[in-house]
């Protein structure tokens, strides 16, 4: 434990030095995790509300007031703040339960990705090449050698060679769209990239002397990788979720644009602009409303995520 | 278009007449829509058409469709995009005139029709040639070429699927039968009489042969032609004015100009560019800047009002009630006693659907359908209306036929505006009389196999336009025993024989007015039986490009483009 408690000091990328929050120092005087960080609560909160917030079921068609004599989506009026889609629906409703997909989807997909990326990125780095020993009875030892770590990096490559979007097109186009499916489809893309920092990361870290000194009092290499290595990976694994999560909700967009996102009559910002793209002459508010909140959205998780990056950072410490 | 499968991209068509006269046809039946029917002239091409011997020569036009051609094998394609690419390159024997009216095309004059009307014999054009896409004459048409293509439909191995109508269109020739059940290779009703005539044995007579003779699927191909559709689409062969020049698959086929083609003085273009895979809002803005001619399919929802409404616009929007029928399908066999399979569950669901929503949906572009045969379609019946729209009632009868909480299931339709949005229009009206829906919309070649595919699609929502004017064709390929099979176009796997044999005697009656009262009859026990919810006859809207001459709505074909040619000066 003395051994561990020395290497954090060592580190100076240490988030937190007991009694100094330099950390909290540097971020509350950054303007943009206030703006990032009151983003990201307010869109919360405003999907985990939307069944108190909003105005209508986000489905309901209505039919006579909804529509007007064309058959075309009113605008705003008295019944509704932000007016319908082109089936009559509430867009105010559809907005705010288009959160909760987004954000179900932003965040699911991006922790599995994150937990799947780090556990083979670390896993990779720290196993190297380990030798198993079989012992025939009463015959030799034979050494075999499993390149975990070339096994491991080379299919985080294949992965991350293949074009993310077609990949999770195809396997929801075989498999059916569905929440569930969209979230596992991204992270099954997504994971990659997390896995190649954290691998760079643990390379270093693995061959520090505080791993050599825990290794040399015989701490158990899993306890290694779980106690001594992980506190070191903290800093990039809130950065790369934080932001991650902007990629992720911009992924389901896109999905949800190109029809195999989630499926109707589920309201998702990318299906909303998807269904009234041919609208965007004739009545461009039902594709600029969704397209804001994307963006608001994306804005805040990348604000507060850069701001976080810049706490973390040593150098701006001063 | 013929019509067969709507969706997709919607068929083009187009109708004739610009803008005002929006009905047609020269079919008995007056259509529903108020404005009176002026035949000839909604049939023609515009009025400012030269004169066939002034038709300006050489240019080069392009028409956008949304999906791409599923086959250029004439056995095969059954679908508003295919079979205005296949009659570019093949044709029939017979076919029909701007109106309905069957004229000779490849066949020299009308065949001699045995008094028993069983026995057609067919004399054919002399001097006619096969052409290759590179140009090179193949060989002249004779009657063994058009023996070996008739036998090629009925093949039941016929790659990659047996053709859609081999036994519904086809089956009623003498030795159909032993071909397609695979005991024959050619059926011995299909004789060449003499290297220029043809002569074709029925087992009933039948009133539609001719009509099924100029549906694209009995274009002359050429004696040899390989049995595989994929192979055909590599180098399709026919008689056609246009050779497939080259084709990118999900970008563009490229028809150009048949130097030997058989006809003098045709064909007007030198090339017809297909580009599909061409969104719809992106085929408007292309044909508001002059860089498109023609769109397949309708105009899109989120431009439609702004379109038709503005006057910059008035000639070129044309629009036209389709002999069409859109329809709301549920499986009557679905498997292990699905709640579909129950008469009552599918009657609920007559009951339950919101039909004057959907029309408004789609901005008033349609008429509402209460039953199977569209208007402009003989034996239409504008008093047959068994269902009306009651969701109170619907519930009872669920709740009667044991399930009154309902039951779950899934809706497919394609991915082409406005279908999804219809989707979840049936989906609410569903989940009102407590049946709960998924909702899967597919890209349309994807969910056409499912739809033909036994049992893969409980319930679905899909059109079907006339193949040719007779009531004959919204039952033999879609309502008939006969092709509720694997690849067979009756998506709700509705089989009643009793209402096949009223079809088949019906099919053979020769007086007129009675045929067209059995028809009505058969109608009304088909709509007993519920195997479909009518929702409403399309009417057509589409943008025409300025430089398009030519361009007319046909009955049954929708969009010729074979008329087509470009505006002098433009």
């Amino acid at each position: 434990m003395t051994v561990d408690v020395q290497a954090l000091r060592v580190d100076h990328e240490v988030a937190f030095e007991r009694g100094r929050p330099r950390f909290w120092r540097v971020l509350r005087r950054n303007p943009a995790f206030w703006i990032g960080a009151v983003g990201v609560i307010v869109i919360i909160a405003l999907a985990i509300f939307a069944p108190l917030v909003a105005p209508y079921d986000p489905d309901h068609q209505f039919r006579r007031e909804g529509l007007n004599s064309h058959g075309d989506p009113v605008g705003p009026n008295a019944m509704f703040a932000l007016g319908t889609d082109h089936l009559g629906r509430d867009y105010l409703s559809r907005l705010l339960f288009g959160a909760r997909t987004s954000l179900t989807v932003g965040i699911g997909a991006n922790l599995l990705a994150t937990m799947i990326g780090v556990t083979v990125g670390a896993v990779a780095a720290f196993a190297g090449t380990p030798r198993i020993v079989l012992r025939r009875r009463g015959g030799k030892a034979t050494r075999i050698a499993i390149p975990v770590e070339s096994i491991l990096m080379r299919i985080t490559d294949a992965v991350l060679s293949f074009p993310a979007l077609l990949l999770a097109i195809a396997l929801v186009a075989v498999l059916g769209p569905s929440l569930p499916l969209v979230i596992i489809v991204i992270a099954s893309v997504l994971w990659t990239g997390i896995a190649r920092i954290v691998y760079g990361r643990v390379v270093v870290i693995r061959e520090t002397e505080f791993i050599l000194a825990a290794r040399a009092v015989g701490v158990h290499e899993a306890r290694i990788l779980a106690r001594h290595v992980m506190p070191h990976l903290l800093s990039i694994i809130v950065v790369y979720a934080t932001l991650g999560i902007a990629s992720t909700v911009l992924f389901e967009a896109t999905l949800s644009f190109l029809g195999v996102g989630v499926p109707p009559p589920a309201a998702s910002w990318g299906g909303m602009i998807f269904e009234h793209i041919g609208y965007y002459k004739s009545d461009p508010r039902v594709v600029i409303l969704p397209g804001i909140a994307i963006m608001a959205t994306i804005l805040s998780f990348n604000l507060l995520g850069d701001a976080l990056a810049d706490a973390f950072d040593p150098h701006s410490w001063r | 278009m013929g019509l067969h499968w709507r969706g997709g991209s919607g068929a083009a068509v187009v109708v004739a007449l610009i803008v005002s006269a929006c009905s047609t046809t020269t079919s008995s039946q007056p259509p529903a829509s108020a404005a009176p029917a002026t035949p000839g002239a909604s049939t023609s091409e515009a009025p400012s058409s030269p004169a066939a011997s002034t038709i300006p020569q050489g240019g080069t036009l392009s028409i956008a469709w949304a999906s791409d051609i599923q086959y250029f094998d004439p056995a095969k394609g059954y679908d508003v995009v295919s079979w205005p690419a296949e009659r570019m390159m093949f044709e029939t024997l017979v076919t029909y005139d701007s109106g309905t009216k069957l004229v000779p095309l490849l066949a020299d004059g009308m065949p001699t029709i045995s008094a028993d009307g069983k026995t057609y014999t067919f004399k054919l054009h002399t001097g006619v040639k096969f052409v290759k896409p590179d140009g090179t004459v193949a060989g002249d048409m004779t009657s063994a070429d058009v023996v070996d293509s008739i036998n090629r439909v009925l093949d039941p191995k016929l790659k990659p699927s047996p053709s859609p109508v081999a036994g519904g269109f086809f089956g009623n020739i003498v030795g159909a039968a032993d071909v397609l059940s695979g005991k024959a290779t050619t059926a011995s009703g299909i004789k060449a009489i003499d290297p220029s005539t043809v002569e074709f044995d029925l087992v009933n007579a039948d009133a539609t042969f001719l009509n099924v003779m100029a549906t694209p699927f009995a274009a002359i191909v050429p004696k040899g032609t390989a049995h595989d559709a994929s192979v055909v689409a590599t180098a399709p062969t026919g008689t056609g004015p246009y050779t497939l020049k080259s084709y990118t698959k999900g970008q563009q086929a490229t028809f150009v100009a048949n130097k030997s083609y058989w006809q003098a003085g045709q064909p007007y273009l030198d090339e017809l560019d297909f580009k599909v895979g061409v969104d719809d809002n992106a085929a408007i803005q292309q044909i508001e800047a002059g860089t498109l001619d023609l769109m397949g399919d309708t105009i899109p929802s989120g431009s439609f009002t702004q379109i038709t409404t503005d006057p910059q616009y008035a000639d070129q929007v044309v629009h036209h009630t389709l002999v069409d029928t859109d329809y709301l399908f549920m499986d009557a066999s679905q498997p292990n006693k699905g709640p579909l399979s129950n008469v009552k569950v599918r009657q609920a669901i007559e009951y339950a659907i919101d039909k004057d929503n959907i029309i408004k949906l789609v901005h008033g572009a349609g008429v509402k359908a209460d039953c199977i045969f569209p208007p402009d379609m003989p034996g239409y019946d504008p008093t047959c209306t068994p269902y009306s729209f009651d969701p109170a009632k619907a519930k009872q009868m669920l709740a009667d036929a044991g399930f009154p909480n309902g039951f779950k299931s899934t809706l497919y339709t394609d991915t082409t505006d406005p279908d999804p949005a219809i989707a979840q229009a049936l989906q609410q009206d569903l989940a009102n009389v407590g049946i709960t829906v998924n909702v899967v919309t597919e890209e349309f070649s994807t969910f056409l196999d499912r739809i033909e595919t036994p049992h893969k699609a409980p319930l679905g929502w899909v059109g079907w336009f006339q193949d040719y004017p007779d009531p004959s064709d919204f039952i033999d390929p879609i309502l008939s025993c006969a092709t509720a099979v694997q690849g067979g176009a009756n998506a709700s796997w509705y089989c009643n024989k009793d209402v096949d044999a009223l079809a088949a005697a019906a099919k053979g009656e020769t007086d007129s007015t009675k045929r067209i009262a059995e028809y009505q009859d058969i109608q009304k026990k088909i709509m007993a039986d519920a195997p479909w919810v009518p929702v409403r006859h399309q009417e057509w809207f589409t943008l025409v490009g300025k430089r398009v001459g030519g361009f007319s709505i046909h009955p049954v074909w929708q969009y010729d483009l074979r008329n087509l040619w470009v505006k002098p000066g433009s």
